[in-house]
C-alpha cells in the first residue's frame, strides 16, 4: 500500500527528542520528502512495525501524526509546484 | 515488493540511524528506507565500510557490483538466513543422479526455447518475417527430450539460439552488424547489449534465489563451477528470452539506443552512463510489471514470477510437484 506520512510534534521540553526520534524511525521505512512529511509504498505489516515503533515515542497528548493510506501509489496524483524533484525515485 | 536501488554517482554509503545515507560527490545526502531496500546495484565508484555491511547483511540486503565497463564484477552475498540442510540434500542428490539432473535441465532448455519461439512469433505477427526461423526452431524443439546427456541437451540449445540470433537483424529495426554472439569481450554493439542486460537478469535472479532456502551454487544445465553462483544462470535462461531480449528489441527499435551510447574507440564494448540507466530503468519498470496469474488468481509482478520458479524448483526436489518451466502464456 502506499501511504503519506505527515507528523506534528510540539516543541516543548522533550518536544525536540521526539522530533528526532520519530523522523530517525520514519526514515528506515519511507523517503524524506519535505521537514514532516515521508511517503513511501510499505506492506500492512511494516506500517505495523512502524506504528509500534513510533507508539512510545508519539505524546498522545501533545503530538500528532496522521497517515493517508492508498491502494496504490496511482491513486494519489501527484503534482509539484516549484522545484520538482522526484526524492522517491530509486536511482542515485 | 521491496524496490531495487541503483547508484549511478560516485560518493559513499554509510550506516545511519539504522538506516543507510547515500552521500554523493557534493555532500548531498539522501537517506534509503532500509526496510524497503531490495537489493543495490552499484555502477559507480562508492566507498563504504564495515557497519554498512553489518547493517545490509542483518537486513539481508544483496549488493551487485559493476565495474567501468558495465560488467559484472560480483556480489556481497550476506549470511544465508534461510537454511535448509534438508533441501540442500535434494539438492545434490538431483545433481548427482544424472538421470534427475537431466530431467531438470531439460525442464529449463524447454522453458527457454518455448519463450524464444512466442518471442519470434510476436514479432512475425508484426511485420518481420521470421517464419523461417520458427519454423527451424519448432524442428529442433522436438529433439530436446530426446537428449541423452547434458552436453547434448547444451548442443541443441546452442542450435537453437544460433537460429534465434539470425533472426535479430530481420526484428531489430536499426542498422546492427550482428552475426553470432561473442563474450569476453563482446565484439559488437549487439553483444554488448546481451551480455549487459544479461548480467542485469542473473543478478536479479540471484537475488530472488536468495529469498529461498535454495543453494545458489548447485546448478543442472550449467556445470556448477567454483566462484559463481550457476543456479541462477540455470534460471535466468527461461527469462532471458521474455525480459531481456524484448527489452533490447525495444530499446533498439524506439531508438533509445544507438551507435551513439557506446564508446566508440573502445570498440563499441563500453555503454556511457546515461545509456547504461536508460536500460536499467526500463528493466526495472518491466520487472515491476504486473500480469495475472492463470494458477494462482492474482496479480503478480515479473520479479515474483522469478522467486515463484525457486518454489516451483523447490517443490520438484522436495518431490512434492514435478518442476513444471514458465512459460509465457499469453
Amino acid at each position: 500500500m502506499y501511504v503519506i506520512l505527515v507528523y506534528d510534534i510540539k516543541s516543548d521540553e522533550g518536544g525536540a527528542k521526539a522530533l528526532t526520534k520519530t523522523f530517525k524511525i520514519c526514515k528506515k521505512y519511507l523517503t524524506h520528502i519535505q521537514n514532516s512529511v515521508f511517503e513511501g509504498e510499505v506492506s500492512e505489516a511494516q506500517l505495523l512495525k512502524l506504528k509500534m515503533e513510533l507508539k512510545p515515542i508519539i505524546r498522545e497528548d501533545r503530538d500528532s501524526l496522521i497517515v493517508f493510506k492508498s491502494r496504490n501509489e496511482r491513486w494519489i496524483p501527484k503534482e509539484m509546484w516549484g522545484i520538482q524533484e522526484d526524492k522517491t525515485s530509486n536511482f542515485l | 515488493m521491496k524496490r531495487s536501488y541503483y547508484i549511478y554517482n560516485n560518493g559513499s554509503l554509510r550506516r545511519k540511524d539504522n538506516t543507510i545515507t547515500f552521500t554523493n560527490e557534493y555532500d548531498e545526502k539522501k537517506d534509503l528506507p532500509i526496510e524497503r531496500v531490495g537489493d543495490i546495484y552499484v555502477m559507480s565508484e562508492m566507498s563504504f565500510n564495515s557497519s554498512l555491511i553489518n547493517i545490509l547483511a542483518q537486513n539481508g540486503i544483496p549488493v551487485h557490483f559493476f565495474n567501468y565497463y558495465s560488467f559484472y564484477t560480483g556480489s556481497f552475498y550476506p549470511r544465508e538466513q534461510l537454511v535448509s540442510g534438508n533441501l540442500l540434500v535434494h539438492q545434490v542428490d538431483h545433481y548427482s543422479d544424472s538421470e534427475k539432473r537431466l530431467k531438470i535441465a531439460k525442464a529449463f532448455v524447454e522453458g527457454a526455447s518455448y519463450n524464444i519461439y512466442r518471442n519470434l512469433r510476436y514479432y512475425n505477427g508484426r511485420g518481420k518475417n521470421v517464419q523461417v526461423h520458427m519454423d527451424l526452431i519448432e524442428d529442433l524443439r522436438w529433439q530436446i527430450p530426446r537428449a541423452q546427456s547434458i552436453q547434448e541437451l547444451m548442443g541443441y540449445e546452442g542450435n537453437i539460439r544460433k537460429t534465434y540470433y539470425n533472426a535479430w537483424p530481420t526484428i531489430i529495426d536499426q542498422e546492427i552488424e550482428f552475426e553470432k554472439r561473442v563474450k569476453n569481450p563482446p565484439d559488437n554493439m549487439i553483444n554488448t547489449l546481451i551480455s549487459f542486460v544479461n548480467t542485469l537478469i542473473y543478478t536479479k535472479v540471484l537475488g530472488e534465489i536468495y529469498q529461498t532456502q535454495l543453494n545458489p551454487t548447485i546448478s543442472y544445465l550449467h556445470e556448477p563451477g567454483d566462484r559463481r553462483f550457476s543456479l541462477s544462470l540455470d534460471l535466468a535462461e527461461i527469462f532471458k528470452p521474455i525480459l531481456g531480449d524484448r527489452l533490447i528489441f525495444s530499446l533498439l527499435n524506439r531508438n533509445q539506443i544507438t551507435q551513439k551510447s557506446f564508446t566508440k574507440g573502445l570498440n563499441y564494448l563500453h555503454l556511457t552512463k546515461e545509456a547504461s540507466k536508460t536500460i536499467v530503468a526500463e528493466l526495472d519498470a518491466k520487472m515491476q510489471t504486473t500480469i495475472k496469474h492463470k494458477d494462482l488468481n492474482k496479480t503478480v509482478s515479473y520479479q515474483y514470477l522469478m522467486k515463484l520458479e525457486c518454489y516451483k524448483l523447490v517443490k520438484h526436489l522436495l518431490g512434492e510437484k514435478e518442476y513444471e518451466p514458465f512459460k509465457i502464456w499469453w
